[in-house]
Formats: C-alpha cells, structure tokens, sequence
C-alpha cells in the first residue's frame, strides 16, 4: 500500500507496532512505536502523546536517506498507559 | 499466495487444510476457539427454533431458489457471525 | 526476529513478538516479504505548506457507509473516503482482528484524525486533503490486495493532491 503511494511520487511514512512485519514488507520509511496493537498513536485522551507521535513520523520523513529506514521512537507502552491513566483522572476530577 | 494455497487444497481435496483454516478464520487465529465457535453458532440456532415458532419458510425457499450460490456462500459466513453474536459470547476482540 | 530487533531494550520491544511468523503460520502466504525498496520520493515543500492524507487499515468509516465485510474468508478489497473535516462522532469501526479497547473511548489512538486536524489549525500541517482512507488489514489474498486495493487507494490518494501521506497499518 504505502509502497504503491510512494512510487506514484508521493512521500509516505508508516507508524507501526509490529517491528517484523514491517522489516518482511519493507516500506520506504517507518517508525516504530513498543505500543499494543491498534494503539498507534497511545493511549485514550493522551493529546499530547497523540500529537508527537505524528510529528515524530512527519519530521522523519523529511530526513530519511535510503528506501526502507525504520526509526525506534523513544516511547514506551507502560509509561504511556501511566500517564494516561492520570490524564484520565484529572478529567474526572474537574468534570 | 494465500489463496492459492487454499485452491491447491481444494484441488488436491486436501480437507484437512480446508477445515484448518475454516476453523482459523472463525476462531480469530485459534484453531479449537474456531471449532468451538462453529459449535456455538449452532446451538444458537437450534436453540431458537425448539418451540417451533412460526418462521418465513416462503422467504428461506424464494431465497434458495432465486439467489446464487456464492451469495448464498456470503450469506452463510454471515449467519454464522450472527448466531455467535446473538450467542453472546463474543471472542473477536483482536487478542488471540 | 532480526538482530536489529533484538538489540533494542526491552521495553523498547514489540509488544506483540513474533507476529509476522503467527499469522503466516495461521494463514500460509497471505503475508508480504518483499526482497527489494522502492525508490524514495522527495519531500517537494515543508510540512507547513503541504497537503497531507492519511490511511489506515483500522476499518474506520463514515457512520452510514456499507460497512466493511468483515465475515468474508477472503477478505474485503475496498476502501472508505473519510472526510478530514469528520469528527469521532461521525465515525464508527468495522473489523475483528486488533484490540479496539483504546479506539472505543477515543478513536484518536488509531485514526487520530482530531490531532491532525489541529495541527493544521495550528498552521505545522499546511493542509489536510479532502478525505483521508481507510480499509480492513483482513486480507487473504495478498497479491489481489497489491493489484487492486492498493492501486486504487494510490490513486485515489494522488487524485487528491496530496503531497504527503501517513500511514498506520493496524
């Protein structure tokens, strides 16, 4: 799919969770997040996460060099599910 | 090809593979959940015909006579879904 | 698992291992190895002057639209248009294979369509094209998905004038 996007001249990057399936499909540009699938970009309510996740994977495709890069982002699952777990809370306290 | 390894078995007769798979697809990946789910699907439907209520027998044979085999094929792995899910016990959360 | 993957820490690590081979094993070939990469297209403007679209294979849809076939062995080769000016509300999902936990409270965790849509109030994104799109990842048959799926999704993509795409294959 991206791979079809791309070679109609249009730059495309991929977020992923699964790491080995994207190495076997070999897109032009990834990044990957240690998150649970179908959460993408984190956690419920999580803007802020949301949000830099998106840019993590639009500011790598203005830098990626070679066809089939994959960038590690530095966020992990249990410290996301944390803090969107207080983000949560802090909602219910002021509703 | 996936789908040709499902032709291929449909060629060789191999129903072996052929009911492996049947039993993947409704069992999420899950081989015995499949069985399981087939299973299910049955006793929902069974379960609401024991009073023998009064049904559409006019619409079931309209039905079997007017539409094709593939469409009856897709109507098939519909009902399927549908008794499961009247069943109440649904598994398809995308965790197996 | 490569070397490459291995090496991360661990909880840097897919949290799901090994899913390439799962689900190979379960339904044999209807994964996608690719042995060569397609040639880089160029970033022709800043982010802040381009138009993005976005795909996903999470089984978004407009509420109303045929919902996806979900039931069918083979799988479904369509797409659905999402305007970009939708909001959560508009939406629903249709598919059975990946975790919706987090998408039924806030559909942003897989279809962030909210936070994109800020960004480009917020003037990061230039704009966001008329529609983004979406499908099902259930799909047996992996070559018709190439052939047809993925060449009509490109081109509906590059009708649009989209000068970026992102993408999360769910």
């Amino acid at each position: 799919m991206q791979r079809a996007i791309e070679k109609r001249g249009i730059p495309t990057v991929s977020i992923t969770v699964a790491l080995d399936v994207t190495e076997h499909i070999k897109p032009p540009r990834a990044v990957f997040v240690p998150f649970m699938m179908g959460h993408h970009f984190g956690v419920p309510f999580h803007k802020e996460l949301q949000r830099r996740i998106i840019l993590d994977a639009l500011n790598f495709l203005a830098t990626t060099e070679r066809s089939g890069e994959i960038k590690m982002l530095p966020w992990n699952w249990a410290q996301a599910r944390q803090e969107g777990k207080l983000i949560e809370e802090q909602f219910r306290l002021k509703s | 090809m996936s789908l040709q390894y499902l032709k291929e078995a449909v060629a060789e007769g191999d129903n072996e593979s052929l009911i492996r798979y049947v039993r993947l697809h409704f069992g999420d990946g899950n081989e015995a959940a499949g069985a399981k789910e087939i299973d299910k699907a049955w006793i929902e439907a069974l379960k609401l015909l024991l009073d023998v209520p009064k049904t559409d027998r006019e619409f079931i044979l309209e039905t079997l006579a007017e539409k094709d085999a593939a469409t009856l094929a897709h109507l098939f792995f519909h009902l399927h879904f549908y008794f499961v899910e009247r069943s109440g016990e649904w598994i398809h959360d995308g965790r197996v | 698992m490569t070397a490459e993957s291995k090496n991360v820490e661990n909880d840097k690590q897919q949290l799901r291992t090994g899913l390439w081979a799962t689900v190979n094993e379960r339904y044999p070939g209807s994964m996608i190895t690719k042995s060569d990469f397609v040639a880089l297209a160029k970033s022709k403007k800043p982010l802040s002057e381009s138009r993005l679209t976005f795909v996903s294979t999470a089984g978004v849809q407009p509420k109303g639209s045929l919902p996806f076939d979900t039931v069918h062995p083979i799988g479904d080769y369509t797409f659905r248009c999402v305007p970009s000016d939708s909001k959560p509300s508009d939406l629903e999902i249709h598919q059975l294979k990946y975790p919706t936990s987090g998408a039924e409270r806030d559909i942003n965790v897989i279809f962030p369509i909210e936070r994109l849509q800020e960004l480009q109030a917020v003037g990061l994104i230039g704009e966001l094209a008329p529609n983004f799109f979406s499908f099902i990842g259930y799909n047996m048959d992996a070559e018709m998905l190439e052939r047809t799926l993925a060449e009509d999704l490109a081109e509906a993509v590059e009708a649009e004038g989209s000068d970026v795409a992102l993408l999360a294959p769910a």
